[in-house]
């Protein structure tokens, strides 16, 4: 899981990031746990489901939990734009789908240049991050799949 | 050699070579590992051929035993690691392990093939190693090379290519039976994982066909719908068989319990055989591997608990060698598994102590409870039918364990047991879990799946009935069906989709599924009912655990998912239970006045147009006979029936009715009336009910007829079966000894009933058994005038629903007060349930009866008052009348 912390003790190793928009904040994820990003946007509410639970697909024969990062980083509840997409991670033996705002590039990171997560990132909780990388222009965010995945 | 069951030999040979597959890989990796002994890895193999080992001695193949035992004994050391791998130590246990699936592929001839040469080999190892830590020489290479199974020993082979050639004639033979093996390779082991993702492929296809077929039909081209109805047959075709992949005999469960019994019977010495039947019954593999441990569990008890010992079944004239029966059919689209012993049956009494002395039940339910309910109390949780916990069947399962594990798959499992005769269990499981049929309706416009067999029926209220039908109890609402009020829970509320309005109850037609969960019935009011279909159940993620309303999801036909409900977790959700006891309560206020109670009646015609009823708490059963089966001997007419005969009545010949008409069959209604089973004659079964209506005590009543109702416009007589059998046979209740009470001072009892009706009934046979009745309107009436000390009272008997004070306050009351605690009292009502029973013994009931079922009100009125006798001056019930009374 820790991949990032891994990284940080042999510095310099390239690693590959998906990175995508929740919001205004820019998000990135190690691209070995993105299984697939599809449009997949019919989404089956389910009743009594958790708040951040935005409800299930079909994703080829099995029924995918999808879940709103925006509700768990603490925004506004997304709308469904033509950019909206579902990126879906592995974890265990469940499938379950991110809902995101938009798709971003794949980036490569080298570990060393990944910096320990402030508190507080635009309001969002810094318990869900795992380290902060700045380009020329951004600064990615760096997800902690586990921990939003570990959201009751 | 030959074996009695090839089936469990498949199995062994399926489960070695799958231990044996990797094992190879695990040497090497040991080997690699060298002095730095992977002991996790080691125990892997360990385990491996330890498995082998045992089930080959098992099975009486010493070769393979003595083998792997002594490739055990060299694993087992380096797990301890007194022993350090080397290339020669795993060269040595590598070609015995290729020997050993040599055996294994040839297991007919197994015992025969000389393994010595490895034997001696991996003992030497473990020898040498025993008593000095040198590495062990391998002094005669060449006798590994000659046993060796050149083909299945690749890796060996590389190491030792010299040998190739020198393969013994014996070895050779095995060697080339290994690649064809044709007699065990009947089958192969599928991951269930790999047969999921065939099963959702086939799905996807299934869509990919729909919206083909889609296109075509819109489109115009006869070529490409040729194309599209090849792909639709194909396509079907292709699920049956991914299907079919999953389907197993269920014999693979039946053919281990020879041996089960075999060894289970040795053991608690005796006798019993294994008859089993329809072991080519096919069910699906999931149901396979949940049923066998139940089965075996239920074999078991058999054998324990249900077949006695030789001496004991000689003595009761029956062959000292038990059978046990287990016999597999299909059966309305399910599979039934009957498990029959002939041994002892069960013995309810023992049961009822049991349940009672465990707290399960109370004493006054068990002495109530019919043979049938007891027998089910060894489902109940916390119960042990062993007197004592034995290491055979107590392992701290119980039946109850099994009835969940059989229930968890969508089965159910009853109980029949005759004592002396023997016992019989069935199973009825369903054939496959995969795929349910399930109803799919429409609740806010979303889709929703019920599972069928949740499903008791679909009512549709009219908009112009729907004020009438639906109503309000204390903001719950009910539907009014057939008699009784059902709970409905709004589907849209229950869901939270819908948190705007309160519906309006009056606008608009309404769907109603009315669906059951257990024992519990309500309504659940849908938007739309859209269809039936076979839906293939798909679990849910983990954060949608906790929504206790849905069992699952399933993927439609469009492709979009659509959640299963569950209608347990709505009920919990919805709390209804609670509200269904709120709306007794509302309806018991509401009713209070017209002091109608539900009443639970069978109603019949005898002739035409002439309607009565039977209070059916007061029926013992009813049988269908030819009309031919009634034979008149000396004016009474009889049936024969079970050994015996069953004395009828008919109505026309005791009370004002038109004779019945000429009829090819007649129900007969079999009640008892001082212990005697009396039948009387139904043309005609038309319904039953429960009915609130108000009974008339008046205009109808005749000796035979205890009043009349009113339903659907129609009178309607409720006979007293009593009544009519004193009419019929005066002669059965004058051998019954008169009870002798002072005529000076008789007992006086309090008789508080809210209903004149029952109120007037109750009191007319009281006082014909020559007790003084006191009469209250309700509980307060009661209260006021036990209070007053104006009469002495020796007994109460109380209804339970009544205005002011209901006989559970009332009896409270009574308890609570240091002059009044001690008079007994009886509690009577119309429908015993166990929740009433429950409250009535907390407040304080001494007993509880069936109202109208005159026999055990009195019996239970002289049980009470029987203490009282030897303290009151000039009664003299003599303890024979007592007996009588009971019996």
């Amino acid at each position: 899981m820790s991949s990032v912390a891994t990284l940080n003790r042999s510095a310099g190793i390239e690693l590959q990031f998906a990175t995508f928009y929740v919001g205004e904040l820019l998000l990135a994820l190690p691209i070995d746990y993105v299984q697939e990003i599809n449009r997949n946007l019919e989404l089956t509410e389910v009743p009594h489901a958790p708040e951040h639970v935005r409800g299930v697909i079909n994703l080829r024969g099995d029924v995918a939990t999808v879940i709103d990062l925006r509700r768990i980083l603490g925004f506004s509840l997304a709308e469904v734009t033509p950019q909206s997409r579902n990126l879906i991670v592995r974890s265990g033996d469940e499938s379950i789908g991110l809902w995101v705002d938009r798709i971003a590039d794949i980036i490569s990171i080298t570990s060393d240049s990944i910096t320990p997560a402030p508190a507080n990132i635009s309001g969002a909780d810094g318990r869900y991050f795992k380290g902060v990388y700045r380009t020329d222009s951004e600064i990615v965010v760096i997800l902690d799949v586990q921990e939003v995945l570990d959201v009751e | 050699m030959s074996f009695d069951d090839p089936a469990l030999l498949a199995e062994f040979v399926t489960e070695s070579r799958e231990h044996l597959a990797d094992v190879e890989g695990q040497l090497l990796e040991i080997e690699a590992n060298g002095a730095n002994i992977n002991v996790d890895l080691v125990n892997k193999v360990f385990r491996a051929i330890h498995s082998i080992k045992g089930a080959a001695g098992f099975m009486g193949l010493v070769r393979i035993n003595e083998l792997a035992h002594a490739l055990e004994n060299v694993l087992g050391k380096m797990r301890t690691e007194e022993l350090t791998p080397n290339s020669q130590i795993v060269d040595v246990m590598l070609k015995a392990a290729d020997a050993l699936s040599g055996l294994i592929n040839d297991i007919e001839n197994s015992n025969t093939v000389d393994v010595s040469s490895h034997i001696a080999l991996l003992n030497e190892i473990f020898e040498a190693e025993a008593n000095s830590s040198s590495t062990p020489p391998v002094r005669d290479n060449r006798s590994i090379e000659e046993s060796e199974v050149a083909t299945a020993a690749p890796i060996a082979a590389e190491k030792n290519e010299l040998a190739q050639d020198s393969t013994g004639p014996k070895e050779a033979a095995v060697a080339q039976r290994t690649p064809s093996t044709p007699q065990v390779e009947s089958s192969i082991r599928v991951q269930v994982g790999v047969l999921d993702r065939l099963m959702n492929l086939a799905g996807e296809l299934v869509l990919g066909r729909n919206q083909l077929l889609q296109t075509v039909n819109n489109a115009d081209g006869t070529s490409m719908q040729a194309v599209a109805a090849r792909l639709d047959q194909v396509t079907s075709e292709l699920q049956e068989a991914i299907m079919q992949t999953r389907m197993q005999p269920i014999g693979n469960v039946f053919n281990k319990f020879p041996r089960v019994v075999r060894d289970l019977s040795a053991k608690l010495g005796k006798q019993c055989n294994v008859v089993m039947e329809g072991g080519e019954v096919e069910v699906d593999k999931t149901i396979i591997e949940a049923i066998g441990d139940p089965l075996t569990h239920m074999v078991r008890n058999s054998v324990d608990h249900g077949v006695e010992m030789p001496e004991k079944r000689m003595a009761s004239q029956k062959e000292p060698t038990g059978t046990i029966t287990l016999r597999a059919y299909h059966q309305a689209g399910k599979v039934r598994i009957d498990i029959c012993d002939d041994g002892g049956g069960i013995d309810t009494n023992r049961l009822k102590d049991k349940a009672v002395s465990k707290g399960i039940i109370s004493a006054e339910r068990a002495s109530q409870m019919s043979e049938r309910d007891a027998v089910w109390l060894i489902f109940h949780p916390g119960f042990s039918t062993a007197e004592k916990v034995s290491d055979v069947s107590g392992r701290g399962v119980g039946m109850d364990v099994v009835r969940t594990n059989i229930e968890k798959i969508g089965g159910s499992v009853d109980i029949e047991s005759t004592l002396g005769k023997g016992t019989s269990v069935q199973i009825t499981l369903p054939l496959t879990l995969a795929i349910i049929p399930s109803m799919l309706i429409r609740s806010c416009n979303r889709r929703f799946a019920i599972p069928q067999v949740n499903i008791v029926e679909l009512v549709r209220v009219r908009a112009s009935e729907s004020s009438q039908r639906i109503s309000r109890v204390k903001g719950a609402r009910v539907l009014r069906l057939r008699g009784s009020l059902l709970p409905l829970v709004d589907l849209d509320q229950a869901l939270n989709f819908d948190q705007s309005s309160e519906p309006d109850d009056t606008v608009g037609a309404r769907q109603i599924v009315v669906v059951e969960s257990g024992q519990f019935r309500y309504g659940l009011i849908v938007d739309e009912i859209d269809d039936s279909e076979e839906i293939v159940v798909k679990p849910l993620g983990r954060h949608l655990k906790s929504c206790a309303c849905l069992a699952g999801a399933t993927i439609l036909g469009d492709g979009h998912v659509a959640p299963i409900l569950d209608v347990s977790g709505i009920a919990a959700k919805t709390d209804l239970r609670s509200h269904e006891q709120d709306d007794d309560k509302n309806n018991n206020f509401d009713d209070a006045s017209q002091s109608s109670e539900r009443q639970s009646l069978l109603m019949f015609t005898n002739a035409p147009d002439e309607k009565f009823a039977i209070p059916m708490t007061l029926i013992s059963r009813i049988e269908r006979i030819r009309a031919e089966q009634v034979d008149t001997v000396g004016g009474q007419q009889l049936l024969q029936y079970r050994g015996t005969s069953l004395p009828l009545l008919t109505l026309e010949e005791h009370i004002q009715a038109k004779s019945r008409p000429q009829m090819d069959y007649v129900h007969v209604v079999v009640f008892q009336i001082h212990g005697r089973e009396v039948g009387l004659i139904a043309a005609e079964l038309n319904d039953i009910r429960e009915v609130a209506a108000e009974i008339d005590g008046n205009t109808f009543r005749e000796p035979g007829v205890a009043g009349s109702i009113v339903v659907d416009e129609t009178t309607i007589r409720i006979v007293d079966l009593y009544e009519l059998a004193f009419s019929a046979h005066p002669k059965w209740f004058s051998d019954k000894p008169k009870v002798t009470v002072d005529e000076e001072s008789p007992f006086q009892i309090l008789l508080a009933e809210d209903s004149s009706f029952f109120r007037k009934q109750a009191k007319d046979y009281l006082e014909s058994e020559g007790f003084s009745i006191v009469e209250a309107e309700d509980g307060a009436k009661a209260w006021d005038l036990l209070d007053s000390g104006e009469y002495e009272i020796d007994l109460i008997i109380t209804d339970i629903e009544m205005p002011f004070m209901n006989g559970f306050e009332l009896t409270r009351a009574i308890k609570s007060n240091a002059d009044t605690c001690h008079l007994p009292v009886i509690a009577l009502t119309s429908l015993a349930s166990d929740e009433d029973q429950r409250r009535g013994a907390e407040a304080g009931v001494d007993d509880y009866q069936i109202k109208m079922d005159r026999e055990r009100v009195m019996s239970a009125v002289w049980r009470l008052l029987s203490p009282k006798k030897s303290g009151r001056k000039g009664s003299h019930i003599k303890h024979e009348v007592l007996e009588g009374c009971l019996s």
